[in-house]
């Protein structure tokens, strides 16, 4: 199987790469031009997929990738299911401060509530964050990439002191044990 | 005037827009400068209508002369009502070579065989179409001008677009556009939309078309945005992939405005989970339709961006390929 491993290749200098993993190809360029846009200390690298397994050709030109980010638009249950197939190819190194998973349309309405309890289990059973976005505004898009790029720099070994491990024990999703009994009260 | 004609009048009048009514009373040339120059648009419409009501009573003006302008008006303005596209099939020998004249006796001649009480009205268009408008009556009443039907033809080509036709006289102009165009029968093309220019480029194949090829290469952008270069899609192929499927199947560019496809299935229900439907013998008879201001434009995104898989299902393909929107499904095929 064709695993993304985390530390396979050489860190570059002063560089992070992120990969933005979503379904639907939307946010993820909004996304990845902000970030580009806002830092300018470090150099980022963003990769764009759909999904993992990642194609092979690009194996040789890859980086290493710093940080994946699983987008998953809550308005839509494919593309959940498809980050949950997604996860399947990523080497469990990962799973160590180096995922993250980012919802978009969490306000919704007319979001089923038992998919955003969904992700969240499986986001707290990776010991992974959660983030949660705004993507219609650029307001939105402006304070994602903000977050993204404060885990990013710290899981690509940037910021002294901190690892991305240390970093997920603080961050991680912690699902309450009454969650399957929401009551608005 | 008598009556009829003025209500006739008065429902056209409601129906142009304002904004259009100076340019179609231009064009109608049936009033004379200065009666035109007389007419104040400034006025609300029933005004209008009154002053205009007067000066085709001081002209003359007859029932033709109002269809006239009516058949002026659609003209210009054809997408509104539902129109059909039917294909004239077994041509004969001479049906190529059929010119406008020859084809506007024999259909006139046809008609009023069939039906003694008919109102024809026959005008070719600048851009090579025959439009034909009919007010049917019947053997004891005058034409009723008020449900007109329209017919677009192109000549030379065997595929004739109706609206405004009811199932009553359907087999009338059937066989009257078919002898007068000389071809053995019309079928039904089972394709419907409100945009004339779309049913028309669809069943003429006049949009821009995407042909498969044996090296592919990336559809070119006629804008191509600069990429950053820190940015960098790892499947990128794919992407590719996909877009050119999409638009082999539905083609390139600005699509023909389609707003429906149905699909009316007569196939055996097949689940297994369902034990109570399963197995029967009738088939599960099923109407499944796709409605949106833009079907085509829709189902394109919907393959490009990896909504629907590819390839491109036949069941969709078709549309465009065969140039219907109205499918049965049976089990043996479409």
């Amino acid at each position: 199987m064709s695993l993304l491993k985390p530390f396979s290749k050489l860190p570059g200098l002063n560089t992070a790469n992120i990969l933005l993993v979503e379904n639907e190809e939307q946010f993820q360029q909004k996304l990845a031009d902000t970030v580009v846009l806002q830092e300018k200390t470090v150099n980022v690298n963003v990769r764009l997929a759909r999904s993992l397994p990642l194609p092979m050709e690009n194996e040789e030109s890859r980086p290493r990738i710093d940080l994946v980010v699983f987008i998953i638009h809550l308005t839509s249950e494919l593309s959940f299911q498809s980050a949950e197939t997604s996860l399947k190819y990523l080497d469990p190194g990962y799973f160590q401060g180096k995922v993250c998973f980012l919802v978009t349309s969490a306000r919704n309405v007319s979001v089923p509530p038992e998919r955003l309890v969904s992700v969240r289990k499986l986001a707290a059973s990776l010991h992974c964050p959660l983030l949660c976005a705004e993507d219609q505004t650029t307001e939105g898009v402006t304070t994602a990439a903000h977050r993204l790029l404060a885990i990013l720099k710290v899981a690509a070994g940037l910021v002294p002191m901190a690892t991305g491990l240390y970093l997920s024990t603080l961050t991680r999703c912690t699902v309450p044990s009454d969650i399957d009994q929401q009551n608005f009260e | 005037m008598d009556d009829s004609t003025k209500h006739i009048l008065q429902r056209l009048m409601r129906r142009i827009p304002s904004q259009m009514l100076q340019t179609m009373l231009g064009k109608w040339a049936h009033l004379s400068r200065e009666d035109l120059h007389s007419l104040d648009f400034t006025q609300p419409k029933w005004v209008l209508t009154e002053h205009l009501l007067a000066l085709c009573e001081e002209n003359g003006l007859r029932v033709k002369h109002i269809t006239e302008l009516e058949m002026i008006y659609i003209i210009e303005n054809p997408n509104q009502g539902m129109w059909h596209g039917f294909q004239l099939l077994d041509a004969e020998e001479d049906a190529p070579s059929i010119e406008l004249t020859q084809f506007k006796e024999q259909f006139k001649a046809n008609l009023t065989e069939l039906i003694s009480h008919v109102s024809i009205k026959i005008k070719k268009h600048t851009d090579e179409a025959i439009w034909i408008r009919v007010a049917w009556g019947d053997n004891f009443t005058k034409p009723y001008h008020l449900k007109p039907t329209y017919v677009v033809h192109h000549l030379q080509t065997p595929y004739v677009f109706v609206t405004g036709l009811t199932s009553k006289y359907k087999p009338l102009l059937n066989q009257a556009l078919v002898l007068a165009t000389r071809y053995g029968s019309m079928k039904d093309a089972h394709l419907s939309g409100r945009n004339l220019t779309a049913i028309r480029d669809l069943l003429m194949r006049q949009y821009q078309q995407v042909f498969p090829t044996k090296n592919p290469k990336p559809l070119q952008e006629k804008n191509p945005v600069p990429r950053n270069p820190n940015i960098e899609k790892e499947q990128a192929e794919n992407t590719e992939n996909r877009l050119q499927m999409a638009c082999e199947a539905f083609g390139d560019g600005t699509l023909p405005q389609l707003q429906k496809a149905v699909y009316k299935l007569e196939t055996k229900f097949r689940d297994n989970s369902n034990k109570t439907l399963t197995g029967r013998e009738e088939p599960f008879r099923g109407v499944v339709e796709f409605a949106s201001t833009n079907l085509l434009e829709s189902l394109r995104h919907c393959v490009s961006s990896g909504m629907a898989s590819t390839p491109v299902t036949p069941l969709l393909s078709s549309i465009t390929q065969k140039g219907r929107n109205y499918f049965v499904i049976t089990d043996k095929g479409v």
